[in-house]
């Protein structure tokens, strides 16, 4: 049964759309410290989807641009690098959300979720590193793109996950592994994989839950990823079936220094940068509206 | 009848019986539910932290994300309306953690905790809670008669 299982889940993997190769163009232009400013604007004009996309985006509080952008040579001037980067991700991986049974999550509560994520992200890599990680916030948008793939079987042994979960002491994640033969984790990384995306986020998506099973010497940002998510858990930032059922890793506190007051403070600044930030968490509704 | 929904880091008051106030997905956060039988009003607080001392600015801006400037301000916003505190019912809900409880993430326990002794030192009885273990929860006050549902994803179904 299990075996059946995984393979129906590869598969439903493979049949996942190409990561767009707007987004894709865009980073790799980027990637060019000379790169010119009117290429970027013609490739992103190129896609309607994403351009429009990133017009609803760029006005929010949370990019801090000033005056009002309404096309696409404005955002890139005034958005900056940066802010031009995470924007343009985010257009474009909004079209990979949809409502997922299984965790009996809508589109929007996982989309809220992985902004929320992807904002922690952000918070927690300036502490951790004193500097930006872009990676990351990607990370954090397609952190779990597994449970869309996963979903319907999720759906299918509602019941036996239940029942682990809340009689057996398992978390969701493992409750997962023992019914499907693999979790929502390792499912995102496959996705990521098959992406073409850097080993490291792939990593990061992999372990998300179990950071602690990395081999020593990994980056960090599988750890950020965790602590990013377990706070929006935490914090009632996700409308899924498995809530809180993960493991806390009470290393992370030794392995950042960070404390509970500081903990407690990044958790104040993101519920601040969430409210600067509506008009990413509206995309998916908006997207689908169309 | 009319639904008002308290966000995070939120409160809300009511007099009128027709309303419901609710909110949703409470995880490690707090519902502080209070009703006053005889002046049927009412309201809940949805606080995200213990303490203000966290950021005193924040909580000068929005007295309802911390446990010490919240409850307080869920008292006076109902006896603006016509509660009294003797009269006042108080329920709580909320407070889950992520399992193994690792000291670094047992914000919902604390919450829990900071909320017993504000009401201790303030000599009020915490009439009945729903708090701990680890799911979320939607909580609603149904200001006609001052029941209070606390709900879960998987069909927990509890009156307060």
């Amino acid at each position: 049964m299990t075996m059946i299982n995984v393979d129906r889940i590869l598969k439903k993997i493979d049949r996942i759309p190409a990561f767009p190769a707007t987004v894709r163009k865009v980073w790799d232009v980027m990637k060019d410290p000379d790169y010119s400013m009117n290429e970027l604007v013609t490739v992103i004009e190129y896609d309607q989807a994403i351009t429009a996309n990133i017009l609803k985006m760029s006005n929010s509080a949370y990019f801090g641009v000033r005056r009002k952008v309404s096309n696409v040579r404005d955002a890139v001037i005034y958005l900056g690098q940066a802010n031009i980067a995470r924007v343009v991700t985010a257009a474009g991986i909004t079209r990979f959300y949809k409502d997922v049974k299984g965790y009996r999550l809508t589109a929007k509560a996982l989309w809220e979720h992985s902004v929320a994520v992807a904002l922690m992200s952000k918070i927690l890599a300036d502490r951790v590193y004193g500097r930006e990680e872009p990676m990351l916030f990607t990370a954090g948008l397609i952190h779990d793109m597994g449970k869309i793939i996963l979903g319907e079987f999720v759906f299918d042994s509602m019941q036996e996950i239940m029942n682990l979960v809340s009689h057996q002491n398992y978390s969701f994640l493992e409750a997962e592994e023992e019914v499907l033969g693999t979790n929502h984790a390792e499912i995102g990384g496959r996705v990521a994989s098959n992406w073409n995306f850097p080993q490291e986020i792939v990593d990061a998506i992999t372990y998300h839950h179990r950071p602690d099973l990395m081999a020593e010497g990994d980056s960090a940002n599988a750890w950020i990823l965790y602590l990013a998510d377990q706070a929006c858990m935490m914090m009632g930032l996700t409308g899924g079936m498995d809530e809180l059922s993960y493991r806390g890793l009470g290393m992370i506190m030794s392995k950042f220094s960070i404390g509970h007051r500081e903990f407690e403070e990044k958790i104040v600044s993101l519920f601040e940068d969430l409210a600067n930030a509506r008009e990413l968490i509206n995309l998916v509704d908006a997207t689908r509206e169309k | 009848m009319s639904q008002i929904v308290v966000g995070v880091s939120d409160l809300k008051v009511s007099k009128n019986v027709q309303d419901t106030i609710i909110t949703y997905a409470l995880g490690s956060c707090i519902a502080v539910v209070v009703y006053d039988p005889q002046a049927r009003v009412g309201g809940m607080l949805h606080f995200m932290l213990a303490e203000s001392s966290i950021d005193q600015r924040k909580a000068r801006d929005n007295p309802a994300m911390f446990a010490d400037t919240g409850i307080p301000l869920l008292f006076k916003s109902c006896y603006r309306i016509g509660a009294e505190k003797r009269r006042m019912i108080v329920k709580i809900a909320g407070g889950a953690s992520i399992l193994d409880d690792a000291e670094f993430f047992r914000i919902g326990q604390k919450n829990v905790t900071a909320v017993r002794k504000i009401f201790w030192k303030n000599n009020v009885l915490i009439t009945s809670e729903d708090t701990g273990k680890n799911y979320n929860r939607t909580v609603e006050l149904h200001m006609s008669d001052g029941r209070v549902v606390v709900r879960n994803a998987s069909g927990m179904f509890r009156e307060l």
